[in-house]
């Protein structure tokens, strides 16, 4: 118990780490979610794009960290947007499962896309700033202040692309009544493009910060991580993913040390964390622990 | 009981006549699976001078196609009837394996008795985790691939009994009290010949099961809960029966492929084969029974086909070759553009621009729109 309690700072620190991530997947959830009514299977896809396209931009064609950050983002909201285009677009018109299917398809598209061209099991990606930072009882990466000062930056301006840009403001209007939306002139469909490019962005930047490794299977992980997080924070509600992130972050970090170092079990049963939790969550409190999520109304 | 009595069908009169009108009229209901029946039967006549020059051993393939149709028509009936997604149903084929494998190597069961216990089993544990059926669309399918994680990864990491990532081997093979069927001559036929009688059976009953009340009252919850629920189905207990079939189903699948197979580890029964087990669903048809056969069908054979294209072409392109390395994509590709273009499946969907071609007031495409 004791040793435990000794890892404790060590399980947050890692955990506000992943929840950094999860956040911005969550986020990418949340958003396409609101403006869309279908949940993206690919989000996950779009991390593994972002952490895939940094090495490409880096290590292959050699380029400046900020600049291939810069592009791999853009490159991957590029994607997000062929993809509402492509598939999102045409299936407008269909039952949840159909849309459901779809989005799986693309997601096992692009998995095996990402295999194709990268077929290593992992792709050194650069940190920004390499090396370590010692506290008492705390070792943590450099990276580790990368990540929390993107996903602050991401968090801000996704904030501030809500509440004051005129696009933003349509947006939330899709996600409270589509059909009122319309009727006063916003133009639905496109929104649904920019929920997809803003998404896919996000989903880019959490893994291109999600360093030191990228690799074509990170995808589904993520996803589910990130969609955890959605509906622990509550699904629908976009700043709900930031706590959601959070807690599941230290919950997966806090729950297989205590099992492993109280009750002796083996750390490998830490991949089935979060898919209690989201089952949890799922059966017992639908709307997530803020309560502001929506529930699927009948 | 107006039909009985009434004049205009005298079909009671004549002993004779009676019986030979019901047998045809038994034969036009299933003439689909009488066909089907045939072909099959008479399939390995032709399978093994046709098997060398398409460099495809057809036996091995349709052994496999015979088991995807078992789990595929369980996931049919609760994805096309039902109406409820399930992205984990490759782990509950895992449990069968596991169960049915543990069952004959630990305690030394007969193989014709380890098969159902694993059936029970899985649909045991389905009933277990049926109460994620409370859960509607995204969440459901988010769920139930949460399950699929969850049972994969006690799968390899129970080492102490399911051996971890090394996985079960020398499971024993396929044999009955009397009958040899792993061990015969020509094991494959045999199997072959096994698997496909069970499938049949499967298919049969669960036609007749569409179509009876049971059948009616899940048709009615996919269309709408609430109206179901009016009428008097107990939407819950529904969705509970078609869930807790379709994992039994595919707890034999998973048995009775352990058995042919030799070996299993966990990495056989992940998330890719769930998905894999809903696009053949969904490319068959959903709410069409033999589009399960047509779907496990398609996608078995499409790898085959295509690692056999060297030996058709003579030459291919090297990344043509390595299959694996891109299956993803072709999957991918077959899903999204099914569910754009033909998102009632094959079967269904042939059938339906068909009768629209007759008929301008069934069109499939045009009915969405009206509908609004």
């Amino acid at each position: 118990m004791l040793d435990f309690w000794r890892n404790c700072p060590q399980y947050l620190a890692n955990g506000l780490a992943n929840g950094c991530l999860y956040i911005l997947v969550a986020m990418g959830f949340n958003i396409i979610y609101n403006s869309t009514g279908i949940i993206n299977f690919a989000q996950g896809e779009f991390s593994m794009f972002g952490g895939l396209f940094a090495y490409a931009l880096t290590v292959s064609a050699g380029l400046p960290i900020p600049l291939a950050a810069i592009l791999a983002v853009l490159s991957v909201a590029l994607l997000g947007g062929l993809m509402e285009r492509l598939i999102i677009n045409p299936l407008r018109r269909s039952s949840v499962i159909t849309a459901i299917i779809a989005t799986i398809g693309a997601s096992i598209f692009f998995k095996s896309l990402g295999r194709v061209i990268w077929p290593l099991e992992a792709y050194k990606v650069p940190e920004f700033t390499p090396g370590n930072i010692s506290l008492p009882g705390v070792t943590v990466s450099r990276q580790f202040l990368w990540v929390f000062a993107l996903t602050v930056a991401s968090v801000s301006l996704v904030y501030v692309f809500f509440n004051r840009t005129r696009a933003g403001k349509a947006m939330r209007a899709c996600s409270v009544n589509r059909q009122a939306a319309s009727l006063v002139g916003i133009d639905v469909f496109r929104m649904s493009l920019y929920s997809f490019l803003l998404a896919a962005a996000l989903g880019g930047a959490a893994g291109l910060i999600s360093a030191p490794y990228a690799s074509y299977g990170m995808g589904l992980e993520l996803g589910v991580k990130g969609f955890t997080a959605a509906v622990v924070g509550g699904l629908g509600n976009v700043f709900g993913a930031v706590v959601g992130g959070l807690v599941l972050g230290v919950l997966e970090e806090l729950i297989p040390g205590f099992l492993h170092i109280v009750l002796g079990i083996s750390t490998g049963y830490k991949g089935a964390v979060a898919a209690v939790i989201l089952i949890a969550v799922l059966l017992f409190r639908p709307q997530g622990i803020l309560g502001k999520g929506m529930v699927e109304k009948v | 009981m107006r039909e009985k009595g009434s004049p205009g069908r005298p079909s009671f009169g004549i002993p004779g006549s009676s019986l030979l009108q019901r047998a045809a009229s038994l034969l036009g209901r299933h003439l689909i699976f009488v066909g089907l029946a045939i072909f099959l039967a008479v399939f390995p006549i032709w399978a093994k001078p046709l098997s060398r020059p398409l460099g495809i051993n057809l036996i091995m393939v349709m052994r496999m196609v015979g088991i995807y149709t078992v789990a595929a028509v369980g996931l049919n009936i609760l994805m096309g009837y039902a109406g409820q997604i399930s992205l984990g149903h490759g782990a509950f084929l895992g449990i069968g394996a596991y169960t049915s494998a543990l069952l004959a190597l630990k305690a030394h069961l007969p193989v014709w008795l380890s098969i159902p216990v694993a059936v029970v089993v899985t649909a045991l544990v389905g009933l277990l985790v049926a109460p994620v059926l409370r859960l509607k669309g995204h969440y459901l399918a988010m769920a139930t691939l949460g399950l699929g994680i969850i049972f994969y990864v006690f799968m390899r990491e129970m080492t102490w009994l399911t051996g971890g990532n090394n996985g079960l081997r020398e499971i024993p093979a396929l044999s009955f009290p009397g009958v040899k069927i792993g061990q015969a001559r020509d094991y494959l036929r045999a199997e072959y010949y096994f698997i496909w009688t069970l499938a049949l059976i499967v298919l049969l009953l669960c036609s007749n099961l569409v179509r009876s009340r049971v059948g009616r009252a899940m048709r009615a919850l996919h269309e709408s809960e609430v109206a179901a629920n009016v009428m008097g189905v107990d939407v819950s207990w529904e969705k509970i029966k078609a869930f807790v079939l379709s994992t039994g189903l595919a707890g034999l699948a998973g048995a009775v492929f352990a058995h042919i197979q030799g070996y299993i580890d966990p990495n056989l029964f992940t998330i890719t084969l769930s998905i894999q087990l809903v696009t053949m669903v969904v490319v068959g048809g959903m709410e069409s029974i033999w589009g399960a056969v047509a779907g496990a069908g398609v996608i078995t054979f499409i790898p085959k086909i295509v690692e056999a294209l060297p030996k058709w072409l003579g030459e291919v392109p090297r990344w043509v070759e390595k299959y694996s390395n891109y299956e993803g994509m072709v999957f991918g590709l077959i899903l999204v553009l099914t569910m754009i273009f033909l998102p009632s499946g094959i079967t269904k969907g042939l059938a339906d621009l068909v009768r629209y071609r007759r008929n301008p007031f069934v069109n499939p495409f045009r009915k969405k729109a009206m509908e609004e």
